[in-house]
């Protein structure tokens, strides 16, 4: 595949050099920008393609929403960044009945574009304790959990997805894979 | 991943631009500090002066072996241990604990920094230690913690886009000794984090006996990415007929690929047995050993 220019946007979660380095790994130009950067700036790095990480709570999600709603370009949302893109377009959140954290089963119940060949099943590492409970009217439900719902959506029409667990750790089966189907999603969008 | 015989000589080309005058760097024994001490050393020679900080909180025979393989690059071995003791008096909390034992760790080190007129400061900084830092899971203690009273005129972080494992590839293409190359992550405020509560002379003799006995047991067995023992505090045994009101241990074992998740190792019950033994036998005010079992996350790899 071509070189994409990915950026990572920082919602001060743990993982997010991680996932920096996977998109580095396979050989993609990305760097980690501050949450709080400005659209036109986010703009003027002409970025084929965003990444949310996770983080600590919504309040600390910066100008994520904003980026969601206002940037024509792909986005997959991780954790927080999942539940940043919910929100914005109208979806809840909230504490799940039973947090999920270290393995998660998954069941694949769309494998959509992020998700081609991961289904029916993966095996999945996690660490959260909200997650989205609603989804935005017209989002399409991708993933779910024995624990959680709604482990991964997108949107009805724009290249917009998030998965509520970590495709960026160790631990979690076939993460690289869901970074190559984003990739794929960014460089054929606008084609 | 890195390609080392590019980095190497760039690395050390930066280092000799930037360093001016004598300059110091904190040597702890790890894979960050040694490799960029071997770097530097390679660009500046004798104008680089390594510290290595007793602090009182490294593991058993630590010292020596510092000593074994830094000893002819001007090595300044500072023992520090009743200040980094003493600083620690009276606190429980883990945040303040890391807090209290960063901040000594610089007020010795600007010490000896003045003491020999240096310029330029070294940091063994890797890439996650800066992104994480600014994620306040954990305070790291060489992010953000740097002498105030010196103006140093760089301070130079030779490896700083660097990730763990890539910085152990140059430590092996330095050639560095395989021990310190593969060498466990081992945390800034030393076994300190591996004590609940208030750290005292006593526990740390408890901790590190326990960790030397697990590393025994374990490193060359099983491989885990991190092994270690912690003190947790006391609980009810009895040895010989007579009651011992002793420190419960917990042993540590994970695999990991960089420690930003972890499980818990399948350790054969055998073996699990002989630590209990070995612990509770050859430490004599240890009462019980106990196995921790939780991946990461929940818990984090060290217990505070």
């Amino acid at each position: 595949m071509e070189e994409l220019r990915i950026l990572v946007i920082n919602n001060h979660g743990q993982f997010c050099h991680l996932i920096h380095r996977t998109v580095r790994d396979l050989d993609m130009d990305t760097s980690i920008v501050p949450n709080t950067t400005p659209v036109e700036e986010v703009i003027a790095e002409k970025p084929d393609g965003l990444i949310f990480s996770g983080g600590p709570s919504l309040e600390r999600g910066g100008l994520c929403e904003e980026y969601a709603k206002e940037l024509d370009i792909p986005i997959l949302g991780i954790c927080l960044g999942h539940q940043l893109i919910a929100h914005a377009y109208g979806g809840s959140t909230g504490a799940g009945s039973h947090g999920g954290y270290a393995a998660v089963d998954v069941e694949v119940v769309e494998e959509d574009d992020i998700l081609k060949r991961l289904g029916p099943r993966i095996s999945t590492w996690a660490s959260h304790g909200d997650e989205v409970t609603e989804l935005p009217p017209g989002f399409v439900k991708l993933a779910r959990s024995e624990i959680c719902a709604i482990e991964a959506m997108k949107h009805p029409d724009k290249p917009l997805y998030g998965v509520q667990w970590h495709p960026e750790v160790a631990h979690t089966d076939k993460g690289e894979e869901l970074f190559r189907n984003f990739f794929e999603v960014c460089a054929n969008y606008n084609k | 991943m890195v390609k080392t015989e590019k980095f190497i000589p760039k690395a050390i080309e930066k280092i000799k631009a930037k360093a001016q005058g004598k300059t110091i760097i904190a040597l702890s024994g790890g894979v960050d500090s040694s490799v960029c001490a071997i770097l530097a050393h390679r660009a500046i020679g004798d104008n680089l002066i390594p510290i290595y900080i007793d602090t009182g909180l490294m593991r058993k025979g630590e010292t020596e072996r510092i000593k074994g393989i830094f000893g002819d690059m001007n090595l300044q071995i500072i023992d520090a241990k009743d200040r980094f003791l003493d600083s620690l008096v009276g606190i429980k909390d883990p945040e303040e604990k890391r807090k209290a034992v960063g901040e000594t760790f610089i007020r010795v080190f600007e010490e000896e920094a003045l003491g020999v007129e240096a310029e330029c400061l070294i940091q063994g900084t890797i890439y996650p230690d800066k992104i994480e830092s600014d994620g306040g899971i954990k305070s790291h203690h060489n992010v953000g913690g740097l002498p105030e009273h010196i103006n140093f005129k760089h301070i130079i972080e030779p490896i700083d886009d660097l990730y763990k494992d890539e910085v152990r590839e140059v430590a092996h293409a330095l050639e560095l000794p395989e021990e310190i190359c593969e060498r466990m992550p081992f945390p800034g405020p030393g076994l300190s984090v591996r004590i609940i509560g208030e750290v005292t002379r006593e526990k740390i003799e408890v901790v590190r006996e326990a960790n030397a006995i697990v590393e025994e047991e374990l490193l060359e067995q099983f491989f885990p990415w991190q092994t270690f023992a912690a003190v947790l505090g006391k609980g009810t045994g009895v040895k010989g007929d007579l009651r011992v009101h002793g420190w419960i241990v917990a042993v540590r074992a994970v695999g990991s690929r960089d420690g930003m998740t972890a499980e818990a190792l399948d350790l054969p019950w055998d073996t699990l047995r002989k630590i209990s033994s070995r612990i509770t036998g050859e430490i004599p005010t240890a009462a019980r050993v106990v196995y921790d079992i939780t991946p990461k996350p929940p818990a984090t790899i060290e217990f505070e």
